[in-house]
């Protein structure tokens, strides 16, 4: 078991990472682990944010 | 001290003076100051030269002159320019092909009389809201240059903070025109959402991505403004909308309904931030309090859109050069390349949420205000704002108040004004700028409110 089997968004880092192409070394993937957490904290205030089930989302945005 | 676009274009115009003396004496300022400040990362004085020579030629065979006749003006690094390579911040474009053709927004400028002086610093591929960029140096903020000038836009606010120029060109994703404007003590106008053309600039987030431009005082935006606009076939983005010329609606004056927006626009404003809206909307004779619920999420969805816009966009090259990007940059890049589509989704559902929720409130009133960053400039290489208590990492923090915004494309008109509070006598000498935010397609209004609070000496560009 690593450490990485511990921490689900360093797993979900690791093989998105690796799904997309990426090549880099331990010391670059903390980093990255890092930004991502930040990411996911603020997703996280949207995901709560409560919405109707057919609230129409904005792909293509014109005012 | 270089004088308002609309002085210097009438004096060129009467033959107080001609393009060329008026460009030798921008060359002056710009290399007497520049040094101090590190605005610009390349000048174009040759080019600025043809078309300083071009407008007294016309003047001298008693042609009309553009409305822009002479006018200096210089492009954050992300507009093509022809024959220069569009940096947009970065090491890794340095070796890209000079560019074939100037951004559509720089050509309508150069077809209104105004001349090039150069191309502008800017955090590198516009992420972030300092200018504190790892391959081109940090730019100064020129009220205090221990200071920072803001971002990502910080070359473009500067130089007219400065005095070197009078209008400058910016972009704004999340608050890159805005929080530099703020910080440096300028005028900045966001226009809504595909008023003005993307075309020949180099993208970030392209469904969050506008231009727009800086000036010393509010005719000067006007102008420019009113120069830029009109479809624009080079960007899919751009609105299908006749130009509607804004400088005769400057002289609008009451009967505009104005809300002052509370709840997270206050919270997140430091006591300086709070002062500098009370003083407008005294000024404007604002006293009703509104609020936009959505302000957070909406903030939270500009956040990750522009991730996942931006990691996306830069993801090859981050595959294979991830080392040429810069420090502050690369990371957060390749973090956001890696967020699920349904955090996206979900960002998009909140963002129509939110641009109802505002249009809801433009029932109520014509224009809302609120401070365009939380403080005045920080220090550079501070890490963290302290606002009313909160801390809040600086680079992430000083868009809180802009992301909402420009999250939903409303228009923007930012305007420098001077709370004089703050623990030091530094702190006290520094601007905050005040968002006068409009309803859809609705400049002329955001305009119109800030040539009142100019008029009325609340809103003003201060030179050291």
């Amino acid at each position: 078991m690593t450490e990485a089997d511990d921490n689900p968004l360093e797993s979900y880092v690791r093989a998105a990472l690796s799904l997309q192409g990426y090549a880099f070394d331990d010391a670059q993937i903390a980093e990255i682990v890092l930004q991502f957490s930040r990411l996911e904290a603020i997703a996280k205030t949207l995901s709560e944010w409560p919405l109707p089930f057919a609230a129409e989302a904005a792909p293509v945005f014109r005012p | 001290m270089i004088g308002s676009a609309a002085e210097i274009a009438l004096q060129i115009g009467s033959g107080v003076r001609s393009a060329a003396s008026v460009l030798a004496a921008t060359q002056s300022l710009i290399q007497a100051r520049n040094p101090a400040l590190n605005c610009f990362t390349a000048t174009t004085f040759e080019r600025a030269q043809r078309e300083a020579a071009a407008i007294d030629e016309l003047r001298s065979k008693g042609r009309p002159l553009p409305p822009l006749a002479g006018v200096p003006y210089a492009v954050k690094n992300l507009f093509d320019v022809e024959g220069m390579t569009t940096l947009a911040g970065a090491k890794i474009n340095a070796a890209n092909a000079p560019a074939i053709a100037d951004a559509t927004i720089v050509a309508r400028m150069s077809r209104a009389g105004a001349v090039l002086l150069g191309a502008l610093n800017m955090e590198e591929l516009a992420y972030g809201f300092l200018t504190e960029n790892h391959h081109y140096g940090t730019t100064r903020n020129p009220r205090d240059p221990e200071r920072g000038a803001g971002g990502s836009s910080g070359g473009s606010a500067a130089a007219v903070g400065a005095g070197m120029l009078p209008i400058t060109l910016g972009s704004d994703t999340s608050g890159s025109i805005r929080v530099p404007a703020s910080l440096c003590g300028v005028f900045g106008l966001k226009p809504t959402y595909g008023r003005l053309s993307r075309g020949g600039t180099y993208p970030f987030v392209n469904s969050l991505d506008h231009v727009g431009p800086f000036a010393n005082d509010v005719l000067g935006l006007a102008l420019a403004y009113d120069a830029m606009q009109g479809p624009d076939p080079r960007d899919p983005a751009c609105a299908q909308r006749a130009i509607e010329p804004t400088v005769a609606a400057l002289a609008l004056t009451g009967g505009i309904r104005i809300g002052i927006l509370g709840g997270w626009f206050n919270e997140w404003a430091d006591p300086a931030a709070r002062r500098a809206v009370q003083s407008a909307a005294a000024a404007l004779g604002a006293t009703q309090w509104t609020e936009l619920k959505s302000a957070e999420v909406a903030r939270a969805a500009a956040y990750v859109i522009t991730a996942a816009e931006g990691g996306a966009l830069h993801r090859p090259r981050l595959r294979t050069q991830y080392e040429e990007f810069g420090p502050s940059s690369r990371a957060r890049l390749a973090a956001g390349s890696l967020i699920p589509a349904s955090w996206v989704v979900q960002a998009q559902r909140v963002r129509r949420h939110a641009y109802r929720e505002a249009l809801d409130l433009f029932g109520r009133f014509d224009l809302l205000i609120a401070a365009a960053a939380p403080a005045v400039a920080p220090r550079i290489g501070q890490e963290t704002l302290l606002i009313n208590g909160r801390s809040i990492p600086t680079k992430a923090g000083l868009g809180v108040l802009t992301q909402p915004i420009s999250c939903i494309g409303l228009p923007v008109c930012t305007v420098p004004v001077w709370p004089g509070e703050g623990d030091t006598a530094a702190e006290r000498a520094l601007p905050v700028g005040v968002q006068l935010i409009g309803a859809p397609w609705r400049e002329d209004l955001c305009l119109a409110a800030a040539r009142t609070l100019e008029q009325a000496g609340i809103a003003q560009i201060r030179l050291r």
